[in-house]
């Protein structure tokens, strides 16, 4: 796997895309939270303001994860642009011809998007120290309700996993960039709307592929009313497991995919 | 000598066109081997399979004897159809991809770039090239790191004459240095040229294939006239060493062994009481024979 990651590195080192999209990632998701935090966006007037502005520990892992949640389409397009790339190039044909064999062509791919999720949760983990510490918080409760941080891991795997699965089907870059989004941020929706109103409490439309790990990080506004609706503590265990599902899914459709079918 | 390649009974369609049907052939040590046909007639599809990127849907392929697959294609050094690099990098970045993957060649991209003549250009982006140099790094590329056996599909494609006569006199020096090499290509003249082996498909069917003396074996062929044309053919049916005679247009064609000579022919007629008003010896073209081969 190391080999494979560093030849992916040689091939995105000096693509100038690559570095616009992570910039994007790195430097728009503190200095949102940061107007967050401080008010300069808010949802709502006069001194209501629904965005939370808590960012003392531990409501700093939800908040921020929560807007990484939104963030992580920079990093879900950076995927697709570099899957899709390697068909338009024809290089995965070369990437072959020279010597790779499909499944290490395919595991190259997979190990991007889990080392990029890696580094985005690390991210994620020193902007909340940060923000955390210059918010008043103690270095003693960092690691309080720090779960949230691995359900971010969990949420950037499914969205880039996703991604690259769509690159694969389609394999043109514009085409599936645009699907990805229609997707993730309409279809659904609209899905999950039909889904939970017609069986009511059971509400399957939050175990939708991206839907199940955005319920991990909810809105932290819905998150506070539901725990004062309901007493117990929601349990995410569902949407993780659901979440690792939907991830080997991808994986498994996208090895069969490629094993299969003419390059 | 050891098989480079063989191809056990490949076939492989494309919906309803069948692009291969059960090919079988292989590959000698230290030989050009020429695949010849007419375009559509299945080249790049057989090339495409033994190197992994298209599928068969029957048959299988050996390289060097039985080697795993993607190892033996560390060896190979190929150029299939178009040259395929990263648009945004450079040529030594990209041949350093290549590389990488072979795990070969990390310190040869300098001495394949100037064997195609890019080294000027080795820092330029591959966007920037021309459609000719493109052509050039694929054809550096694939001498990365001193391959075994070189796979060109249409190598000369894309190429100004200078250019085409300088890739047919790298093939033979390469050959030479013992490198094996498999080319496709729709141009007669090309392979027989630079091949000392040939396949020839059409429409997916292996027609012939063997050492280019054998099965591109140019036969003459002689033309005579007399006035009983009847009597002439009947007479000349008899006549040892004559394989074929042909009434075409109130001439008779015949096709006759290499021993026989016009003047064989001139003196047998004499003898059996025939005066011919009509001799001529004509070398049959090999493109009349390419012709034949794949049309019918």
């Amino acid at each position: 796997m190391r080999s494979l990651l560093a030849i992916e590195w040689l091939k995105i080192k000096r693509y100038r895309t690559f570095w616009i999209l992570v910039g994007f990632f790195a430097v728009l998701l503190p200095l949102w939270n940061y107007e967050v935090a401080n008010g300069m966006i808010n949802m709502g007037k006069n001194s209501i303001n629904l965005l939370s502005q808590a960012y003392n520990f531990p409501e700093v892992w939800g908040n921020l994860g929560f807007w990484a949640s939104i963030f992580i389409v920079f990093l879900s397009i950076l995927v697709i642009i570099l899957t899709t790339n390697e068909f338009s190039f024809r290089t995965h044909r070369q990437n072959i011809i020279d010597g790779w064999s499909r499944l290490q062509f395919y595991h190259a791919k997979v190990g991007m998007v889990l080392l990029l999720s890696v580094l985005a949760t690390l991210y994620l983990f020193i902007l909340g120290v940060i923000f955390g510490l210059l918010n008043g918080g103690s270095p003693v409760d960092i690691f309080e309700r720090f779960e949230q941080v691995g359900y971010f891991f969990l949420l950037s795997v499914d969205y880039l996993g996703f991604a690259l699965l769509i690159s694969i089907l389609i394999k043109r870059s514009g085409l599936s960039i645009g699907m990805f989004l229609l997707y993730a941020l309409i279809v659904e929706s609209i899905l999950k709307g039909i889904l939970n109103w017609s069986f009511d409490t059971a509400s399957p439309g939050n175990y939708l592929p991206l839907q199940s790990s955005d319920e991990l990080l909810p809105f932290p506004f819905i998150r506070m009313a539901q725990q004062m609706i309901s007493k117990e503590t929601i349990s995410m265990w569902p949407y993780v497991i659901v979440t690792i599902i939907w991830c080997s899914i991808y994986y498994f459709a996208g090895r069969r995919i490629l094993l299969r079918r003419d390059w | 000598m050891e098989t480079i390649l063989s191809i056990n009974g490949i076939s492989k369609s494309y919906g309803p066109i069948q692009a291969l049907k059960n090919v079988s052939f292989s590959v000698p040590e230290g030989c050009v081997f020429g695949i010849l046909g007419p375009n559509g007639s299945g080249k790049t599809t057989l090339l495409g399979t033994i190197l992994n990127v298209l599928k068969a849907d029957a048959g299988s392929y050996q390289w060097f004897e039985g080697m795993q697959h993607d190892v033996a294609r560390r060896h190979i050094g190929s150029l299939l159809e178009t040259p395929n690099f990263y648009h945004y990098m450079s040529a030594m970045d990209n041949l350093e991809i290549n590389a990488s993957i072979k795990q070969r060649g990390h310190d040869d991209k300098l001495r394949v770039l100037e064997k195609v003549d890019l080294l000027q250009r080795k820092d330029s982006k591959f966007q920037t090239y021309s459609l000719g140099m493109k052509q050039r790094l694929a054809i550096g590329a694939a001498l990365l790191g001193q391959p075994k056996v070189l796979v060109f599909d249409e190598p000369t494609n894309g190429l100004d004459p200078a250019g085409i006569a300088e890739i047919r006199e790298m093939i033979r020096m390469l050959n030479k240095e013992g490198i094996t090499i498999i080319m496709a290509s729709h141009l007669l003249d090309e392979v027989e040229k630079v091949c000392t082996h040939v396949a020839i498909l059409k429409k997916g069917d292996l027609l012939l294939s063997g050492p280019v003396e054998e099965v591109l074996q140019s036969e003459d062929q002689v033309e005579v006239k007399a006035a009983d044309m009847p009597a002439l053919q009947n007479v000349l049916n008899n006549m040892p060493g004559i394989i074929k005679t042909n009434l075409v247009n109130n001439v008779l064609l015949l096709s006759c062994n290499e021993t026989l000579t016009t003047q064989n022919i001139n003196e047998y007629c004499a003898a059996k009481g025939i005066i011919l008003s009509h001799l001529l010896l004509r070398k049959k073209s090999l493109e009349t024979k390419f012709m034949e081969l794949t049309n019918n």
